[in-house]
């Protein structure tokens, strides 16, 4: 019979860490399903994560397709489902369905310099494609990574951040001043500008809280980017995945199925709702 | 196939499938809605439009999706519900009902097919009745690629001539059907379907509502996304939804887990209807609502309907059944809205 697509399937949680603490708390979960049915994803993809009597997020794969041994999730605290994920222990059980959405089309930018523009938990949907394209790192040219936080508390994957920095160029920003802070303090979409990434041969992907996509793509306009060289992910809510429930929907699209990674010059076509 | 039945022998024929389950419009005080029947005899075919469409009995109001419980061992198991097998006949459908399942077919499969959708609606056999008098004075059918004889959807169309029935079988599942009831059936002659030619033209002209000049409505409603002219016509709006769980097209659902105990955890995840006139339909956890006001709402479901799905499936989301119109407590009326978008700015 044909696989029912809302039911999920069960993982455990093999490991469990804590990127930032304090007020707007973040963990990052690795997975195992119980049963092995083969779960391929490209990245960007995301999945449906479900605590039964809770509910379910949709929530991207923070980890690469090159890694077989588990799937990773980061995950911010926000309300019900996410404040229920932060509950939970290393072994127990959870629901995940998918992959859903379409991914980043990185077979389409072998060659090409990557410039990766993140803020807050908008790394996580980055953190898949970026360690895809270093995991292939003679297939692009120049990697590099701008990314910023509120405070340098709120920094994910803070210690994976200083082992990359002996592999491509980091920038990290904060938005206001701390004593021992020795980067760009300021949003993001101005270290952009100070940063000045070229547009040369470039792709640019930014990933984060809707009002910094939209001030990030302003500046790499003004930087010379063309709308085909920007791509964003579309965080709309989301409830069944499959493009059925329409929450999602923006235009002809369902993000969940369509999305939800565009380029500007796709995402810019749309009626302006995200 | 092609045949008539006379009025007397429908309530036999019916008898014929009690191997089905059987819905029919019923009458619950002042309002019909399609409701399970289990004597032939009770079914009315001179009913008024029912307030919700049979699309309640495919995709019902509130289903339930799994079920979900803690094992010996402590962690959690689940048991998917599927729909039981049940064979089913709906008499008494509208074409622009019959129609509207259509569209939420393109919905329903895709990439991913809903199974709990499927399985009720390939069990279904809809037998359409024919509108010789419009239903509802909102009807406008005409408009949207529909007619008040249209065969779109159904397996079987009915047509009232008076003391007998044109029937007239569209598929396999409607040939099993006719052929269940054999003996209670006649060939037409020539003045039987003269008499059909008849009513269809006549029950065309009773049809009093129209969308005018619609192939323009797409186009332009693209071109009108950032107007005002949303906020002026949602203004009366008092966002109670009904419009859209009214409507026989709609899609939208919400998907919740339900509590029966808490230790061990015990309970059913459950889909419900929705609706995008809701601020919660889109609102962010952070409070971030890309469609933050009535103004935004209303746009979605008028374009959603006139022009999304037009791009996406190639057809209006929208049946010109009038419900809609009929029942907004405000009196927000599609027809009007699209009359004024049409002529918007010239
Ligand atoms: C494509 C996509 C990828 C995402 N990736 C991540 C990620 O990697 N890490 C992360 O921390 N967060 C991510 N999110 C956001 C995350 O899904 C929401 O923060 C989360 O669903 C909030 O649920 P909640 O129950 O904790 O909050 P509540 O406010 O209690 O939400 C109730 C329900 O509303 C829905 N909901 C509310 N807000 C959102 C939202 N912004 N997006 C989707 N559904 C929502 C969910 O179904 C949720 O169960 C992603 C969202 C999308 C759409
Ligand atoms: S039925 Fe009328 S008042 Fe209610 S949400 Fe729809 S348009 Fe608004
Ligand atoms: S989440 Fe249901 S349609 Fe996209």
């Amino acid at each position: 019979m044909e696989p029912n697509p809302y039911i999920p399937k069960l993982a455990k949680i093999i490991q469990i860490k804590e990127e930032v603490r304090g007020a707007r708390p973040v963990k990052t979960f690795r997975t195992q399903f119980l049963s092995e049915n083969g779960f391929s994803f490209r990245c960007g993809q995301c999945a449906m994560l479900s605590i039964f009597g809770r509910g379910e997020s949709m929530i991207s794969i923070s980890s690469s397709p090159l890694v077989e041994d588990y799937l990773q999730f980061s995950i911010l605290k926000m309300g019900r489902v996410t404040s229920s994920l932060h509950d939970l222990q290393e072994g127990d059980i959870i629901g995940v369905r998918g992959p859903y959405g379409n991914g980043f089309p990185i077979e389409k930018w072998k060659g090409k310099n990557l410039i990766f523009i993140g803020g807050g938990i908008g790394i996580a949907p980055m953190w898949s494609v970026l360690h895809t394209a270093l995991g292939k790192k003679e297939d692009y040219g120049k990697i590099s990574l701008i990314y910023g936080a509120r405070t340098s508390n709120d920094i994910v994957f803070k210690e994976e951040l200083e082992e990359l920095r002996k592999k491509i160029e980091v920038h990290l920003s904060i938005d206001v001043e701390e004593p021992e802070w020795k980067e760009f303090v300021g949003f993001v979409p101005i270290n952009v500008l100070e940063k000045k990434p070229s547009p040369e041969n470039a792709i640019a992907v930014t990933c984060g809280p809707p009002i910094m996509i939209k001030y990030v793509i302003q500046n790499l306009e003004a930087l010379g980017f063309k709308d085909e060289q920007i791509f964003t992910t579309v965080e709309n809510k989301m409830k069944c995945g499959i493009g059925k429930c329409g929450r999602c929907n923006i235009g002809l699209h369902y993000v969940c199925q369509d999305g939800p990674v565009y380029s500007w010059a796709e995402l810019k076509n749309l009626p302006q709702e995200y | 196939m092609q045949k008539i039945l006379r009025k007397k022998s429908f309530p036999q024929w019916v008898k014929k499938l009690e191997s089905y389950k059987i819905y029919a419009p019923a009458k619950n005080g002042d309002v019909w809605n399609y409701e399970a029947v289990n004597h032939s005899e009770d079914i009315d075919l001179d009913y008024l439009n029912s307030v919700l469409s049979p699309k309640k009995i495919i995709f019902p109001q509130r289903e339930i999706f799994l079920e979900f419980s803690t094992s010996n061992d402590g962690n959690p198991e689940i048991n998917e519900v599927l729909p039981e097998e049940n064979p089913s006949v709906i008499f008494g459908v509208r074409p622009c009902d019959a129609k509207a399942l259509t569209l939420t077919d393109s919905v329903f499969g895709g990439d991913f097919d809903d199974l709990y959708y499927w399985r009720r609606r390939d069990q279904a056999i809809l037998v359409g009745l024919a509108c010789h008098n419009p239903p509802s004075p909102n009807c406008f059918c005409l408009s949207v690629n529909g007619s008040p004889h249209s065969k779109e959807g159904l397996d079987i169309l009915m047509t009232d001539l008076g003391d007998r029935y044109y029937v007239e079988s569209l598929t396999e599942k409607g040939n099993k059907l006719l052929n269940l009831g054999n003996k209670f059936f006649e060939e037409p002659k020539a003045k039987d379907k003269k008499d059909l030619e008849k009513i269809n033209l006549a029950s065309e002209k009773k049809i009093k509502r129209r969308i005018k000049e619609i192939k323009k409505i797409p186009p332009q409603l693209k071109e009108m996304f950032d107007s005002p002219f949303w906020d002026e016509e949602a203004m009366s709006c008092i966002r109670c939804g009904i419009c859209t769980y009214l409507c026989p097209t709609c899609h939208c659902f919400d998907i919740s887990d339900e509590v029966l105990s808490s230790s061990p955890i015990e309970g059913k995840r459950v889909r419900t209807w929705d609706t995008c006139q809701f601020p919660d339909f889109t609102m962010h956890s952070s409070g971030h609502n890309p469609r933050p006001d009535k103004a935004s709402r209303l746009r979605q479901r008028i374009l959603h309907k006139f022009q999304y799905f037009v791009e996406r499936y190639k057809n209006y989301q929208c049946t010109g059944c009038g419900r809609c119109i009929s029942k907004c407590p405000v009196g927000i009326d599609i027809i009007e809205v699209l009359d004024k978008v049409r002529d918007y700015g010239t």
